[in-house]
């Protein structure tokens, strides 16, 4: 009986004193809820918005493609000619065109004649250019084939400059051409080009410009 | 039996990549009275449908300023930018044809040109990327043609434009570093195959149409070399560009 006495008075004692350590604490702050000021708040919908991706239009102002012909270079012959090209058309009637190709040149008359004269080694008999033009689409138009078939097309004019590496040799040169594109679907084009190729070179003695006139037939990619 | 169920199922699937593939195109509405399909994208080129208000148009893609739509029977032609900036989307938003960018606050340009670079010919390419709307950053490529040499020469500089709202005529300056390589045509070989630079600019640029734009540049290059001597450049350039 004692005992059991004893243990409730030393649990009270025990308790108490818990109460005493926190008496020093100070009690936490009642946090009283505002109450809304005026009108009555409104319930904020949690609907998820929903996004919508527009799609993107593809633009399709680039050209790239190849092209092969005959060049003609003055004093050594007619020669096969094969190239890269790649055009940013910026409105439908101006477009900006690169270009890069090679040809090897033959021999000229002399050497012809007198078999045992060289005038170029091997090396010096590539021809190679590239070109910065810009070219302006002059008559736009369709070309029927048929009754039933019309094809888009356009006789552009191109004039530029660039560099022809020849006899060894980098020559600034300038060039001039006129060509048709033939659109046979909305992104492929074949080509027919004339360029001439026009630099100052004094390779056979004198101190001229050169007429260096390409044929070509091309076919490109628009993407 | 098993096979015309791995038909049907494999026509199924193509029917859904196919609607899918056309989900990814943009769907217009027509507000005016009607549309104009031409057969070409140009002005030119003859009109071949017409879509009416309130029909469905689906842009398939675009080339310069036209845009090739496929109308609600299935007929394709090209519609001009200013005709499909008029329709809605289907939620009734207006269509988001991207406009041209605003030749005084563009940020790419990429143009090529013709100059002189110590009296000789000069081919130039550059791009140049637009920090503010006065502040370019201009990577050059060019290349010189002369007679005893040909120079490849490479630059980096800023660039300021002084008046960026003055749309067909506005001047600029700039400073900036170089380096030429030189490549000897006729003997003797130059005392020094290549040096670094740093140069001063002055010159102008303007607007021409749509996307097109011009610009002309002097520079005068102070050229750093071993020689013990003082060797400078100056160079001439006119330029067409296009700016995104």
């Amino acid at each position: 009986m004692e005992i059991r006495l004893s243990c409730i008075l030393l649990a009270a004692a025990l308790l108490s004193g818990c109460g005493w350590f926190h008496r020093g604490n100070k009690a936490p702050p009642e946090v009283v809820a505002e109450e809304p000021q005026g009108e009555p708040s409104i319930v904020e919908p949690q609907v998820p918005r929903r996004v919508v991706k527009t799609p993107h239009i593809k633009a399709k102002d680039f050209e790239l493609g190849g092209y092969y012909g005959a060049l003609s270079i003055q004093d050594f012959g007619t020669n096969p000619l094969y190239g890269v090209r790649a055009a940013y058309h910026v409105s439908e009637d101006i477009f900006l065109e690169g270009f890069l190709a090679r040809s090897k040149a033959g021999t000229t008359s002399l050497e012809d004649v007198f078999p045992n004269i060289t005038v170029l080694s091997d090396s010096g008999r590539h021809f190679t250019y590239y070109d910065l033009d810009v070219g302006y689409n002059i008559l736009p138009g369709e070309i029927f084939l048929g009754r039933g078939r019309a094809f888009n097309s356009a006789l552009y004019v191109t004039v530029g400059m660039g560099d022809v590496k020849f006899a060894d040799k980098d020559q600034f040169a300038l060039n001039f051409g006129v060509g048709e594109r033939l659109l046979i679907t909305d992104w492929l084009a074949i080509h027919v080009d004339v360029r001439d190729h026009i630099f100052e070179t004094s390779l056979t003695g004198r101190t001229k410009n050169v007429d260096n006139i390409e044929a070509t037939l091309g076919l490109t990619v628009f993407y | 039996m098993r096979r015309l169920l791995a038909l049907v199922l494999l026509v199924q699937a193509l029917h859904l990549g196919l609607a899918n593939a056309a989900a990814k195109n943009l769907v217009l509405v027509v507000t005016d009275p009607y549309v104009e399909m031409h057969s070409g994208p140009g002005r030119g080129f003859p009109v071949v449908y017409v879509i009416g208000r309130d029909e469905l148009l689906t842009v398939l893609y675009s080339r310069t300023d036209w845009f090739k739509v496929r109308g609600p029977h299935g007929d394709e032609g090209w519609v001009r930018r200013a005709d499909l900036a008029r329709t809605l989307l289907e939620s009734g938003e207006p269509a988001p044809i991207p406009p041209y960018p605003e030749f005084a606050s563009h940020r790419w340009e990429l143009g090529a040109g013709y100059g002189v670079y110590n009296r000789e010919n000069l081919v130039t390419a550059y791009g140049d990327y637009a920090l503010t709307n006065s502040l370019d950053v201009e990577l050059a490529i060019q290349q010189a043609f002369g007679t005893i040499d040909n120079r490849y020469i490479a630059s980096l500089g800023m660039r300021h434009t002084f008046i960026p709202e003055w749309k067909w005529f506005s001047p600029t300056a700039g400073i900036g570093a170089a380096y030429q390589y030189i490549q000897d045509k006729v003997p003797p070989a130059p005392l020094q195959k290549s040096n670094e630079m740093a140069y001063v600019s002055l010159g102008a640029r303007g607007f021409i149409t749509r996307r097109f734009m011009w610009r002309v540049d002097w520079r005068h290059y102070v050229v750093f070399n071993d020689l013990n001597v003082y060797e400078d450049l100056e160079e001439w350039k006119f330029g067409l560009a296009v700016f995104f």
